[in-house]
């Protein structure tokens, strides 16, 4: 009874320590991979483009309506204390340091992170993996490769364009409905938010989760079995890993950065 | 030389990603860009500065001349020194001025105040220059000190009486 | 020319004492067989003997438990990543699905491995690609996306791209399956016309047995993990083992049972 159960966990943890190491194999060997710009650039364009720019949509109106909710729920609360002057401060604070990252990482990880995890399973069902192995052309670099990078880029860009945008959402609210002194938003706003101690642990946090979530994403596609059944799965272990790694780590980035 | 529409709508998000980066600088943490070229440096000694923090504006009846560039001790009288960068263009204070850490609001952060002195040169005063230290300091207030301060004045009266029936 | 005179013949493909399991399940153990250089070689055998798997253990895509996989001269399992991929350019291999980039048009399949591998300019890089679907009669659906052809069309495309380097290897996956009776003639054609002219080997794995007998130079008959058979054609078909008379002649009865072997009595079980 209890060996069983010991070996089972033991299987458990082995089968993922594996996983691990072949993702980490993986990654290394698409990322540390002697980069072709001539051929990869173009690649690169077209994932950034399928990554990035088809994700900001959903980013920009979650971050308005968050920008909106935080500036309506800060304001009610702040009233009671006769403290509404620090409404810059709470909303710019919290989009910068947390929500920001957070958020769109979340976004990214069940926008682009499902659709990449799929498309590559999809393309390893299909066989084009392996066809293209056969032809002398590395998945790794060829496939791996370009939406890896695409993601690194696109995703602090897309939190930068979340933070603003939720910034604005939160002074729309303030100033331009609840009738907040627009000087007094900004200025307590830039007082309290400093570049080197927010906004660049705010970039640093978007990066990992950048990195953290497509790695995800790209190893569930490209170790998926190669059915629907074992795409779908694949997909969802994609957004409940991204999701967890990035609530988690966000945690250790915090206690580490701030 | 034609591009794709994919090209230039990356472009369009990288520039965006740009612009918003800028946009978070500049208008968001309030980055001042023209920094350090014409700043000159005072130094005050305090008895205590509260919680000053690094940054912290420096003014003068509410208008901002400077930042907070330093906190240290001073090693032989060990009190605490302040460094101020003040911008070069507030050039007239003479060496009779006081700076003050003061509290903007009750539970607000905490800044330095500035009081120009007058200056006369009859009396000897001069302009402060780069490197030269304030005379006349006043130190934060801190909170729980007045409350203690408070309360011991509000009980002295029974503890007077009682230390003289023991005497 | 009888198999004495092929197998004294230079071999591309050497396999020794090859054993491989998968997922606990022994497919092969050890396993030795030879394939001719510039020959048509048929593996033939029952579904589930892992023929397809015979294909992926030569292109390396999977490891053998033990025994070797020599391509011409190379091992291709002590191979390094970079080497492994040099050599693979010497061979290609035709999916049973073609495996065609969906994304991609025909012309655009057919170039991807010139453009990867080339630094040709994009005009002769156009008339090769040309040239081989012409080779495949397929140049008038240049344009096409995968999803607008047939079955054997899409396999036809997948074939132009397999030989657009030149290969000296094309190892073929079931190319027969699902195909109506003029399409597999066409491809049968196909098979023989590109080993001839491009001189080339192929090794067809099929169980199409009437097929690929009238162009195979020899056969190979795998069977629960090792060699039944091999020899050329008329050797096979003469031969006397009576599970390799079975399996030529497609009859119900003989030494494969019809029932899989279960566990206990049939009676009991129900």
């Amino acid at each position: 009874m209890i060996s069983n159960f010991l070996g089972s966990l033991g299987r458990y943890f082995l089968k993922k320590l594996t996983a691990l190491g072949r993702s980490s194999m993986m990654m290394a060997s698409a990322v540390f991979a002697r980069p072709d710009f001539r051929r990869h650039s173009v690649l690169l364009v077209n994932e950034i483009y399928f990554i990035g720019v088809q994700s900001v949509i959903i980013i920009l109106v979650s971050g308005l309506f968050i920008g909106m909710v935080l500036g309506l729920q800060g304001f009610n609360i702040l009233k009671d204390f006769m403290a509404t002057g620090s409404l810059g401060t709470l909303v710019a604070l919290a989009i910068i340091r947390e929500l920001g990252p957070v958020v769109a990482a979340l976004l990214y990880a069940g926008r682009a992170g499902s659709a990449l995890t799929a498309e590559i399973g999809q393309l390893k069902a299909s066989e084009q993996i392996s066809a293209m192995e056969m032809m002398a052309v590395d998945p790794l670099h060829r496939i791996i490769a370009p939406r890896f990078w695409a993601g690194v880029i696109s995703l602090p860009i897309l939190s930068i364009l979340f933070a603003v945008v939720g910034i604005y959402g939160g002074k729309f609210v303030g100033v331009d409905w609840l009738g907040l002194d627009d000087g007094i938003f900004w200025s307590a706003m830039q007082n309290s938010v400093d570049l080197a101690e927010d906004v660049v642990p705010m970039l640093i946090k978007s990066v990992v989760f950048a990195v953290v979530c497509t790695w995800i994403a790209l190893f569930n596609g490209y170790d998926c079995r190669p059915t629907s059944a074992g795409i779908s799965s694949a997909t969802t272990a994609t957004v409940v890993q991204s999701s967890l790694a990035v609530l988690g780590l966000d945690f250790v980035l915090t206690a580490l950065m701030f | 030389m034609k591009y794709l529409k994919a090209e230039i709508l990356v472009g369009i998000f990288v520039l965006a990603g740009i612009i918003a980066a800028v946009v978070l600088s500049l208008k968001v943490a309030g980055l001042v860009l023209n920094t350090s070229s014409d700043v000159y440096t005072l130094h005050a000694k305090f008895d205590n500065i509260g919680s000053l923090k690094l940054r912290a504006p420096v003014k003068i009846g509410g208008v901002l001349v400077g930042r907070v560039s330093g906190i240290r001790l001073d090693e032989k009288t060990m009190t605490p020194v302040v460094d101020m960068e003040i911008d070069a263009s507030c050039n007239k204070l003479s060496n009779e001025s006081k700076a003050s850490i003061q509290t903007a609001g009750i539970i607000g952060e905490q800044y330095i105040s500035l009081t120009p002195g007058f200056y006369d040169e009859d009396l000897g005063s001069e302009y402060l220059k780069d490197g030269d230290y304030f005379q006349d300091t006043g130190s934060a207030l801190v909170l729980e000190d007045l409350i203690g301060k408070f309360l011991y004045s509000a009980g002295s009266g029974d503890a007077k009486a009682e230390g003289a029936e023991a005497k | 020319m009888d198999s004495k005179q092929i197998l004294a013949a230079d071999s591309i493909v050497q396999i020794e004492d090859l054993s491989f399991s998968y997922s606990g399940k022994q497919i092969y153990s050890h396993l030795s067989v030879n394939f001719p250089r510039g020959k048509i070689t048929a593996v033939l055998g029952p579904s589930g003997t892992g023929k397809t798997t015979v294909l992926r253990l030569i292109g390396a895509q999977l490891r053998p438990d033990s025994g070797t996989v020599k391509f011409d001269g190379a091992d291709m399992h002590r191979l390094g990543r970079r080497e492994l991929y040099r050599t693979r350019r010497k061979m290609s291999m035709l999916f049973q699905s073609g495996a065609l980039f969906q994304d991609m048009t025909v012309f655009e399949n057919t170039a991807f491995p010139l453009e990867v591998h080339t630094l040709l300019p994009k005009e002769i890089i156009r008339d090769i690609v040309l040239m081989k679907l012409e080779a495949v009669g397929m140049r008038g659906a240049a344009s096409l996306y995968p999803s607008e052809l047939s079955g054997g069309m899409a396999r036809r495309a997948a074939l132009a791209r397999s030989i657009a380097l030149d290969p000296e290897l094309i190892m073929y996956d079931e190319p027969f399956v699902g195909q109506d009776p003029i399409t597999k003639g066409v491809l049968v054609k196909l098979i023989c016309d590109l080993n001839n002219a491009l001189n080339l080997t192929s090794i067809v794995v099929t169980h199409d047995v009437r097929e690929i007998m009238e162009v195979a130079d020899y056969v190979v008959i795998l069977a629960e993990g090792s060699v039944l058979g091999q020899g050329t054609p008329e050797e096979i078909r003469g031969s006397s083992d009576p599970r390799v008379v079975q399996f030529i002649n497609g009859d119900f009865d003989g030494p494969y049972a019809f029932h899989l072997k279960g566990r206990g009595n049939y009676l009991e079980d129900l």
